[in-house]
């Protein structure tokens, strides 16, 4: 039988993103993906299809509408997937906690791996999610 | 030609487009300032009164703006057109009744740009377009609610009642916020 460990092992080697951004998520992210932070040096890439993708990253303020876009990528995406919410907006809504069209709980929609809180949250802070993803995978037992 | 010259026969030009249009429209045509004009119509004038603009060179409908005055009991709906040939702006004014906003559609003259202004208007007013076929919603679907740019929709409460939960401890604080 194979381990649950070494198939995942493979999956979290290099880290696929598939990004779902509003408003300016994508902004306050393009550090990580820039010279500086560099993502892809620990392997993470941006991909341009979401069934290639091990991560969802979702930032910025969502809509109804948006949510249901993002569901359908969410589907389409292989397992093991794992979503991570950029940003206070996914987190409590932000400062549109009071506008009538936002998603106020990501968690109402998805199944969030992890939030990362900050706004927006620093390239350290987005490094250290996915680092915890995949130490997560390494400390599983041996089965 | 010396500026004071072009100053003067630009001058003329808007004098004889007022002229002219007023004449057509049989309203008064205001200046609001240079190359900035607008008249105030009949809310089933105004088919007529575009297709005279359009037909005087005000071919471009920059968009369709909605003014909610609740005072007023009406919509002040703005059709703003713009003339590539002369350059100059026309706003067409029309005020509609709050209970039934209810106004012919432009899409006759101005097709699928009309469409996606007048469905924005549907979607945050409530005015209906007759004559305009789609009306769905762009920003807002599923929405349930009042119109919400009406100056009547609460939008503090309808957010309290439909995201936030005061029985739990984390939420009570979204209901201590006054309007």
């Amino acid at each position: 039988m194979v381990k649950k460990k070494t198939v995942m092992k493979y999956f979290v080697k290099a880290i696929w993103v598939f990004n779902w951004f509003n408003s300016c998520g994508f902004t306050e992210l393009v550090p990580v993906v820039g010279s500086r932070w560099d993502m892809e040096r620990f392997g993470m890439i941006t991909v341009n299809s979401p069934r290639k993708a091990d991560v969802l990253f979702i930032a910025g303020f969502q809509t109804p509408k948006s949510m249901k876009r993002a569901q359908k990528i969410y589907e389409q995406m292989p397992d093991p997937k794992f979503v991570l919410a950029l940003g206070s907006c996914p987190i409590t809504g932000g400062m549109y906690w009071d506008s009538y069209n936002t998603v106020k709980k990501l968690e109402d929609y998805l199944p969030v791996t992890m939030y990362i809180p900050g706004c927006p949250p620093r390239p350290e802070a987005v490094f250290d999610a996915v680092f915890k993803i995949v130490q997560h995978v390494h400390g599983m037992p041996d089965e | 030609m010396s500026v004071v010259e072009k100053e003067k026969n630009n001058l003329d030009k808007e004098e004889k487009i007022v002229t002219a249009l007023s004449k057509k429209l049989n309203k008064k045509v205001n200046i609001q300032r240079k190359k900035r004009l607008w008249v105030s119509i009949e809310p089933k004038e105004i088919v007529d009164a575009c297709s005279i603009a359009y037909d005087m060179g005000f071919e471009h409908l920059s968009t369709i703006s909605v003014t909610d005055w609740i005072e007023k009991n009406n919509f002040e709906i703005a059709y703003h057109l713009w003339s590539y040939k002369e350059k100059m702006l026309l706003t067409i004014k029309t005020r509609i009744n709050r209970e039934n906003p209810t106004i012919s559609s432009v899409t006759s003259l101005w097709s699928k740009n009309a469409e996606l202004c007048e469905r924005e208007c549907h979607e945050f007013y409530g005015v209906i377009f007759e004559g305009n076929v789609n009306l769905t919603p762009l920003m807002l679907e599923d929405w349930t609610g009042p119109p919400p740019f009406r100056k009547d929709f609460d939008w503090r409460k309808y957010v309290q009642q439909e995201y936030y939960d005061e029985s739990n401890p984390r939420e009570d604080i979204y209901f201590e916020v006054k309007k």
